[in-house]
Parts: C-alpha cells; structure tokens; sequence
C-alpha cells in the first residue's frame, strides 16, 4: 500500500501539472479524491491493514492526502491564472497619447482672479459679488462723484433707455437710470448698505467702459476691489495690505509704493506701483498697478455709517492688467477669444 | 499739461536735476506722462572749429577729409567728413575724441578707409538737436574757435508733461506747479510783481470805446471784468515769449494773443483780448444765446447755439462763447489799436455742457471745466496788462469794468496733530507738519494745545485750493510732502471677521471646478451681443429690453441672453485657425427678460462637439443628448436644483437656436432658474461658419435664489437584506416618455407592496424599436428592485406582488407587457 501511495503521487503531480481548462481539472481532481477516486479507493483498503500498522498506514494516507490536495490548490491557481491573463489583450503602448480630450484649463482671468481670493482670504476678506448692471446711485452717487463728472457722461458710460427695468436690480429712487456699472466698487455700497461694519470684502467682477477696443482696452474687463471698514483703520494698514498681497503673489523681494492720486470716494488717494523686475516684458522699474485710498467720509455719510467712528480703506486693480503683467501677454483680446493654444499654457 | 522747466525756474530757484524734479513732481501726486528736451543737450568735448581745408578722400567717392582748426581746444585736426557742405571757411561744431554723443555714441580717434580721422563734424541730429541729418550744423556770427558747443548754442529746455488730477485745478499753470515745487524742494517761490495794480484814477475815461458791460446770468458768470489799452501796436511777441511759448506747444500769434497764452499758462486764469472798436454799441453783455443764434469762431466754423450756452455779446450778436472760443467778429487784427482785456469765471458745468455740446473744446474752456480760482483772477489781468504794455505799448484807461466776484474768500480747517497721526498709523513730528502747512501757503493763523490729540492748527486754506475743507484732506497734504515713498512697512492685522463667499461665487467655482474637472475649457466672452443675434433667442420684445441705450459699436448694442453664442465664437475661431477645440465652458451673467422686465442671472454653459478635434488613433463613443443631460443635472446640482424632481419640456420654435426634437428645458424664471441642453439649431450652426453639431447647456439661476440655504437632510436607514429583482418591459406609443411610464409603474408598485416590504428602486434599462414590434410603438424595459427591511424576502411574496404590478398597469393604461 505504500507503494501504491507513492505511485498515485508520481503519477499525479505530472499530470495535475499539466492540466489548462476548468473541466480537466475537475475531472482529475474527481479521479483522486472523488467518491470513486483513486486515494479514495486506498483509504478503503484501511480496514483490511493490520492493526498494528494502522497508525503509521493512517499518517502515510494523510500525508499523500495533504500532498495531494496541495497538488490540486496548485493546479487550480495556475488555471485560474492562465484564466484571468486571457482575459487581457496583449501589453499596452503606454508610450501612446490617451485619445480623450483634456485636461480641462481654467481660464487665466479665472486662475488670476481665485489666487488673489486665496491670499486676501487668509488675511480674512470674504469675496462679494454684486449685479453688473446698476444705477446711478450705487456706481456714481454714492461714491461721491458729482452728477456733471466726465465719467458719467454717455460718451464713456453705457446707459439703459429710461424705460428700461431689471426686477431684480434695486434702486435707490425711482429715476435714476440702470447702466452697466463702470468699476466694482458699487459692490461696497451694496456691501455697506446691507450690512453692518465692520466688513471685509473682496470683490472681483466684470465692469463696462464705452471705449475703443484695442491691445489694452476692452468693452468690458474685470476689476478686483478690496473694502476693509472698521474702527482705526489707517494708512500704514493700507500699504500694508498691498505690500503682502503682492509678496504673496510675486515673491518676497517685490514692492509697491504709494503715489498721491485722486479719487472721488477716497482720501487721501493713491496710486500703486509694483516693482517687478523678474516678471516677462516689464521694461520699466515701477508699473502702475491699481489704484488705493482711505474711504472717504462722505462716502461713509451716504451709507449711514458714521465717520467719526468708522475708517476704512479701499483698493482696486484690473484683473486683465494683472494676468497681463503675471504672464507675460501684451493683447488683452487674446482673454477673449478664447483660442485653446492660448488657453492651454496657464493650467 | 506740458510745463517748461526754465518757466517754473522764473517762479522757484530750481536746482535740482531733471529726474528729481520729475520725481518730485510724481511724489506730490501727478503723473509725468513724459520729459522732452528741447535745444541741444549738454554735452561735453563738441567745440567750435572752423574748416580749413576740403580734400576728397584717397579711397572712398562720398568722403572728404578735412583740416579744421579748433583753436584753443587742440589746434589744428583732420578729420574724415561725410556731409556734402563740409566747405572751408565755415564754422562747425566738433566731437573731439572723448565726446560721447546722444545715444551713447562715443567719439574715438579712428581710421575711416585708411584714412586717420581726430574726430567728427556734427550735423544737428547728432548733437541731438532735432533730426536733420542732411549736412552740418554751420555756426553763424563767427563764435570763438574752441568754444564749447553749449556757450554757443541758445540753451535748450525741459519740457515735462504732466496729466493734473481734477482735484487740483489750480496746478494748471506754470505757477501752480512751481508752487509745489517749491514746496516740496523747501525753496521759496517768488510771485510776479505786477506793476498795474487796476488804479486808473487818473487815467484817460473812454466810455466811447465800452461804455457798458452787462451780465445777465451772475449763476453762469460769477465775475467779469474788464480792462481798456489804447493806443497799443499789433506786432511779434518778443523772442523770450515766443520760445515759451513754442516749447509748451503753442503756436506765436501776435503780441496781445500771446500776452493772453503766456498769462493763462503762468497763472491758469484764461484771459480774451477784443477789438474794442469792433463791439457793436460798446457793450458788452454776458447772456445766454438765443436759440439757434450764430457765430463763427476763430477756427472758421459756423456754431449753432442753444439757449443754455453763455455768449459775450455786444448790442448786437455774440462775440465769444463764453470760456470756449471768440468770434472771428471781434477777434485782435493786425490793425488793432484798442483792446478791451476779458478777465472772466464762468461756471464750470456750463462751460463742460456747451464744450461737449459743440465738440469744441480749447485750453481755456479745459481750465474753466477744472475751475478757475475766481479769487486770483484780477491778478492774471494785471500781470496780462503790464506784459501787454510791455510789448505792443499803449496805456490803460478807464472805466474798469468789474462784475460780481463780491463774495470774499475765507476758509479755515482746524486739524489736530492726533488726528493726523491716527489716519495715517504712523508718526510726524508737529514741527514737521507746519512747515508742510506753511510751505503749500495753507498758513496757521492759530495754534493751541489739546488734552491728549496733540496741537490744533486753524489752518487758513488760500483761495485757489478749494479742494481742501475738512481735516482729512490735510491729511493727504501732510503725507504728500512727507512722501508717501517713506510710509513705515507694517505687517497686516486681520482681526477675525466672520464670513463665508458669495453664493454666487461658491456656485461659479464649484460649476468651474465641475466642468474643467471633466475636461472642458473655460472660455471667457464679452457680455454684449450683436441685435440681429438675439432673435435666434428670445422674443423682438425681449431683445428690445436687453438693448443699450448708446452702444458704441453696432455688434456690441445689447446684452447677451445665454453664454451659448459666445462659446460658439469661440468654437468658430478654434476651427478657423485649424485648432481642435471640442469641449468648452463659461460662467457669467446672462440678462433674461421675465414678464417685461429683465432679471440678471448667474449662468454656466457648456458646448460638445466633436468637430474639428483631434483625428484620435482610438475611436470613442460620441457625445449625443444624455451626455449633456448628464452634465446639466451636475451644474443644476451645484445650484441646489434636483433636475429629477422637475418635469423636463421639449423646446419648441419659435426661436431656432435649439433642434426641436433633439433639445429639452426645465424650470422657469418663475421660480427662479431654467435650464436647457440638447443638440444646438444645425441650421443655426451651420449658418454660423461652425463645423459639426455642436450639444450644448446652459443653467441659469437668479443670484437671490442661491442665497437660499436648503434644510440639512436626515439620514435614512436602509436594509441589509438581500434584493429581490424583476424585468418588465412595457410596449407602449413612441411619443410616451419613459417618465410617464416610470411614473405609473412606481405608483402601482408601492400599492401592491403594501408594507409588507418594500419597492426600492425601478430604472429603465432598454429601449428597443423594430422587429416584433408594431409600427410606433416601443418597448421601455425596467428592472424593479424589492427589499425588506428586517428579513430576506421569498420568491412567492415577490411574485404575488409583480404579478399585481402586471395585472394593474395593463389594466391602468393599456400598455401591453412585452413577454
């Protein structure tokens, strides 16, 4: 019987080996250890070894046994193998392009715009948005810009017919004119007038000038607008501001400095510039930038809140100029006409 | 404005270098727009020399080689000449070695075709004077040989031109700005002394030249005066006004026109000189024109006036629009002999009217628009009235006439140094700050201790700065001179503010964050829109709506009711330039009219198409109308909007931008969104110039609808019990929606489960047409999905339950089961 053991096994490793499809295994595995199976068939013959040799007989069959089932596990897992390698086609090209179309880009004005919301939102400037077409009031009254100033004049502002209504557009009175708003800063007063100081806001949005479009002008372009409205804001907070959103975005080494200006709605005003020298096609070694002041009183008067008590500041900037300057591109078109080979280089 | 640096020196010892005066003139607030040299620059080693000899050159056809003797600067040179006129006997100027000529051309001794050469002869380009390069500049009246080149020639000038913010009226001139110049250089600056000081006491009275002048709106024009010259020569202006003149810009006329330009350029005060035997009835009246009355003015047009635009007139017409323009009927003549000298303010806002009105505008109607200090006004007539005297003679003579201006100045701003400090968030010494005060003549008359803000100034404020009257704005005066170049660095303080973006923009960067994720590209498109664009669109009566009052370009006259058209242009320039473009997107507002009235929206739109992209070396599928449902319902999500739960429309004419049939809709502005998506018009596209069928959407939501904060949901429990699942397949009319079916069958089903267990889902999954199918008909299959809560549900109960389903909705609606 030990030899008949030893054969079996010979036997069967060659052959369980060698076995490829599912069925062939199961019919070679129902040949050993099935009901009618070979080892099956020697178990049997126990009854008839002697007593005394069953116990070593006993530990023969189960070791051949053990063997044999790991002789099976070991067919059946090349099977399964060979299975689940059928399954796949020969080795990929990986060298080849994928044929789906992307990634997607984000427009630059958009990658500009969100950078800048990113650092004012660390120093606690929430973004605002407000409608783009407005009234008189809210773009020109109330920042303090008298009704004969130029820049209300219909040769640079776009104005809607007097009958003209947007229901969901809030006036202040019933005849003023809805325009297209000029700058952001409508935004603030919207702001202020709906909430309470303090306030820090940011707002970046799109604003209409009737001009001529050329390599830096635009029918419309987009402006980023900071408001900060607290007790005992000063100067120094100010420059302050602008010094660190321009380290954030251009690096430590940059500066800005204030120029005195003029603005209706601040005082004193100031115009910034940048020194920049490592950004592409900058020539000169201070670029106007944007433009900054404390609130005017008046401007705070007309929203109600007191500027005794209140202070605050302002600073607003063209986006387009920025994502200009940032990357290099000197046709402000170019952000309009969407063209992918354009689209693509600011992901 | 341009600014003559030997003007400003009349005024205020400058001595400072071109660039810190341009600096200086930057830091106190106005922008140098450029600085022009006129004259020749100084340059050093370019001397007199005279040429002895001209000998052609040995090797070249086009050289001389000269001698030329430049005297005590080295004798006796040769030097290789180019110029046709490099003839002996003439006197030129000569770059000797050393010289460095401008654009940084320096002067060497050097060999030109063999031939040594000592240095060069100058033609007038070289030595930076102009750009005449067509022979040497020859020197005449003999000046001395070896004298430098700038000892000979007449000194140049520096002209800076500088934009002046519309709050400093009283910087328009060349004594404003040396004003604060001065100021800023701590220099003093040094008026002129007018000699006619408007006594005509015991002058001549020639009420036979003007014997009354009138002003009929004192609203209009606040002052008006004027002065009588007899006796004066019409001639040139002498050659130091003209050159002030020229270099600023402004053509030489005649003597009193020039007296008239030099004035308002010194003080800013325009001024107007008549021809006092031309003013009909020796009057003058200032009124307003009659409509439709006349003139012609010295540029040679024919105005047609209006009743709101102020003229001077005599008894007759008018003679001048007021602070604009004279007549040709009254004007100075070379025959002139006496003047009557118009020294006047006229009201800003109707000076600005009349000028935009006419399309006329002058540098004096530019000064009266910025405003004029009506304060200093009889000082530019006595300064215009000696300098007249001066160069075309003549005497003053009475009556003077004066008109309004009874209203004196005075104005004080008391200012504490604490409050100074306070806006500003930095220090100033007090000492400091008074002498900003003094040097911008904002004189303290005042000065006392407060408790705890430091010393309060009374601050007197002159005339001519009506900008300033309350404390902030010396704050700005004291910074400017302080230099805001030297405001302290400080780190930003950001006390904590509690506060979240707005929905709007949450909305726009989770729809960006959405699309670009999926590949799309983020197009940015201008929000105004061609007219005849918009009938594809919406109704004429919206379009009319969304249309700017004053377009400046016909193509850009009304707001764009969807982003659909501009990504479409995008589309159509990709294709034109042969790029592949085939998935983009935009956020932005849209204007959608709603019953009358439009509604600015927050909209986000995409277009599909697989036109003019890439010949890929692996076939996909291709996008069609599912795949831009799909992306519809992930915007309309974004928005709070669960499209499923909104019944979807076909879009039907009569606009044409969607392919009826192959497009849907959903929402209304009712309540506040719509979306649309499906395949764009082909007709419309195709008309466009773009290639291909191009699948859109757009989702548009008012911006107050996503302030809307939703309830927070509630979690549900679901079973951990195996599923029971069933196919259906309906036959039923081809136009039926598969939601009507879904609808039923949910309905059914939830009856005939009971509470037994539980209906848990049912989704179509085939849609078949065709073989063993009657004409117009089609089979929807849906697989149902049961499931109990507490226990795994038999087969029999499942049946039982199908079965109902089955019987009843056969029953319900007519539709057959498929077997």
């Amino acid at each position: 019987m030990q030899d008949q053991l030893s054969a079996l096994l010979a036997k069967a490793a060659p052959e369980l080996a060698a076995l490829i499809t599912r069925p062939e295994f199961e019919a070679a595995k129902a040949r050993y250890v099935g009901p009618n199976g070979e080892l099956t068939a020697l178990m049997k013959q126990m009854g008839a070894v002697p007593k005394d040799q069953r116990p070593a007989m006993g530990k023969l069959i189960n070791e051949t046994k053990t063997r044999l089932q790991s002789l099976l596990d070991a067919a059946l897992a090349a099977i399964e193998t060979a299975e689940l390698q059928a399954q796949l086609g020969p080795a990929v090209d990986a060298t080849l392009p994928s044929p789906d179309a992307g990634p997607g880009t984000y427009h630059p004005l958009t990658l500009v715009r969100e950078e800048m919301c990113r650092i004012l939102r660390k120093v606690g400037f929430t973004v605002a948005d407000g409608p783009e077409v407005e009234t008189e009031y809210y773009c020109f009254d109330a920042l303090n810009t008298p009704a004969d100033h130029p820049a209300r004049d219909e040769k640079d502002t776009f104005y809607f017919p007097a009958a003209s209504r947007f229901a969901n557009v809030s006036k202040k009175t019933s005849e003023e004119k809805y325009l297209l708003r000029t700058h952001t800063s409508s935004v603030q007063i919207r702001t202020m007038l709906n909430g309470a100081p303090p306030i820090r806001i940011v707002s970046p949005g799109r604003v209409y000038r009737r001009d001529t479009s050329d390599a830096t002008h635009s029918a419309n372009f987009h402006q980023l607008e900071c408001l900060y409205v607290d007790k005992n804001v000063t100067v120094r907070d100010l420059k302050a501001l602008l010094d660190y959103i321009f380290a954030s975005l251009l690096g430590q080494d940059t500066k800005t400095r204030f120029r005195p200006h003029y603005f209706g709605y601040t005082e004193p005003s100031f115009e910034v510039d940048l020194s920049a020298k490592h950004l592409p096609k900058v020539k000169k070694e201070w670029i106007e930038i944007g433009g900054c002041g404390m609130v005017d009183p008046t401007v705070f008067e007309g929203v109600g809140y007191d500027p005794e008590v209140w202070s605050g500041y302002a600073f607003g900037m063209g986006l387009e100029r920025l994502a200009m300057l940032l990357y290099g591109i000197d046709d402000i078109r170019y952000f309009y006409q969407n063209d992918l080979r354009f689209l693509k280089q600011f992901a | 404005m341009k600014i003559s640096l030997n003007w400003l020196k009349d005024y205020v010892a400058l001595d400072a270098s071109v660039e810190e005066i341009s600096r200086a003139i930057t830091f106190l607030g106005f922008e140098v727009e450029g600085v022009a040299q006129t004259g020749a620059p100084k340059l050093d080693h370019v001397v007199v020399g005279e040429i002895l000899t001209r000998a052609k050159h040995p090797n070249a056809d086009k050289l001389s080689v000269c001698t030329v003797d430049v005297g005590p600067a080295g004798g006796v040179k040769t030097i290789v000449c180019g110029a046709h006129n490099c003839d002996a006997g003439h006197r030129v100027l000569v770059a000797l070695p050393g010289a460095v000529l401008p654009g940084n051309f320096q002067i060497k001794q050097s060999k030109i075709r063999g031939q040594a050469s000592d240095g060069m002869m100058c033609s007038p380009d070289e030595i930076g004077l102009g750009s005449d390069h067509s022979g040497l500049l020859i020197l005449s009246g003999q000046p001395a040989l070896g004298a430098a080149m700038n000892a000979v020639l007449p000194p140049g000038d520096t002209v800076f031109d500088i934009e002046i913010t519309p709050n400093r009226p009283d910087c328009q001139s060349h004594l404003g700005i040396a004003r604060e110049l001065a100021a800023w250089f701590k220099l003093p600056l040094v008026y002129p002394q007018e000699k006619f000081r408007g006594d005509v006491t015991d002058a001549i009275t020639r009420t036979d030249l003007l014997s009354a002048v009138r002003v009929d709106s004192s609203e209009d024009c606040p002052l008006y005066t004027a002065h009588l010259i007899t006796g004066i020569k019409i001639g040139p202006s002498p050659a130091w006004m003209q050159t002030r003149l020229q270099a600023v810009g402004l053509r030489p006329i005649n003597n009193v026109v020039d007296v008239g330009n030099y004035v308002m350029l010194e003080t800013g005060q325009p001024l107007h000189a008549f021809d006092a035997r031309k003013l009909g009835g020796n009057q003058i009246i200032v009124r307003h024109a009659a409509d439709g009355e006349k003139i012609t003015t010295l540029d040679d047009k024919e105005r047609t006036l209006t009743s709101r635009m102020l003229v001077i007139a005599d008894a007759q017409k008018p003679v001048v629009i007021a602070g604009i323009m004279g007549g040709q009927n009254s004007g100075v003549s070379a025959d002139t002999t006496d003047l009557v000298l118009e020294c006047a303010i006229f009201k800003r806002q109707s000076t600005r009217w009349t000028s935009r009105r006419l399309g006329l505008s002058s540098d004096s109607s530019y000064r009266y628009e910025r405003g004029v200090d009506p304060h200093s006004a009889l000082e530019a007539a006595y300064r215009a009235v000696d300098l007249i005297i001066e160069t075309a003679g003549g005497q003053v003579v009475g009556p003077v006439y004066k008109v309004g201006g009874d209203v004196p100045w005075q104005r004080e701003v008391v200012v504490t140094h604490g409050f100074i400090c306070e806006k500003l968030g930095f220090e100033i010494p007090e000492a400091e700050m008074e002498t900003a005060f003094e040097s911008l003549e904002l004189n303290v008359t005042h000065k006392e201790p407060t408790d705890l803000r430091g010393t309060a100034w009374t601050v007197s404020i002159p005339s001519w700065r009506d900008d300033l009257d309350r404390p902030i704005d010396l704050v700005e005066e004291v910074l400017r001179l302080f230099g805001t170049e030297k405001i302290p660095a400080a780190v930003v303080t950001a006390p904590g503010l509690v506060g979240d973006d707005d929905p709007v923009v949450l909305f726009n960067r989770r729809v960006t964050d959405y699309l670009v994720g999926h590949d799309f590209h983020e197009c940015v498109n201008y929000t105004l829109r061609p007219a005849q664009e918009l009938a594809t669109w919406v109704s004429a009566t919206a379009a009319q709506e969304l249309a700017l009052a004053n377009p400046f370009v016909d193509d850009q006259s009304h707001l764009r009711p969807t982003l659909i058209m501009g990504l479409l242009d995008s589309l159509k320039l990709n294709q034109s330039r042969g790029v592949a473009a085939s998935l983009l997107c935009e956020t932005g507002r849209v204007f959608i009219e709603h019953n009358g009235q439009n509604l600015e929206c927050a909209a986000v739109a995409f277009i599909i198409t697989e036109s003019g992209a890439d010949r890929p070396w692996l076939k996909r599928a291709p996008a069609d109308f599912y795949s831009v449902k799909h992306h519809v319902t992930a915007l309309a999500t974004a928005a709070g909007v669960d499209l499923a739960r909104h019944s979807l429309a076909p879009i039907i004419g009569p606009f044409f931008g969607w392919q009826e049939g192959h497009s849907a809709a959903a929402g209304e502005m009712a309540h506040g969104w719509t979306a649309r998506f499906g395949l764009l018009n082909l007709a419309m596209v195709k008309q466009l110039g773009v290639a291909g069928q191009v699948y859109a959407g757009i989702f548009a939501i008012l911006p107050e609808q996503l302030n809307a904060t939703s309830a927070r949901r509630r979690y549900a429990d679901f079973s951990l019990f195996p599923a029971a699942l069933r196919d259906l397949a309906l036959v039923v009319d081809e136009p039926t929606p598969a939601t009507d079916v879904q609808r039923a069958l949910v309905k059914i089903a939830r009856v005939a489960v009971g509470p037994a267990f539980a209906l848990e889902s049912i989704k179509v999954f085939d849609v078949y047409r065709g073989k063993g199918l009657p004409e117009g008909k089609k089979s929807l299959a849906f697989g149902l999905v049961f499931r109990a809560a507490e226990r795994t549900l038999t087969d029999e109960e499942v049946n039982v339950v199908f079965q109902k389903v089955q019987d009843e909705i056969v029953k319900t609606s007519g539709w057959q089961v498929r077997k």
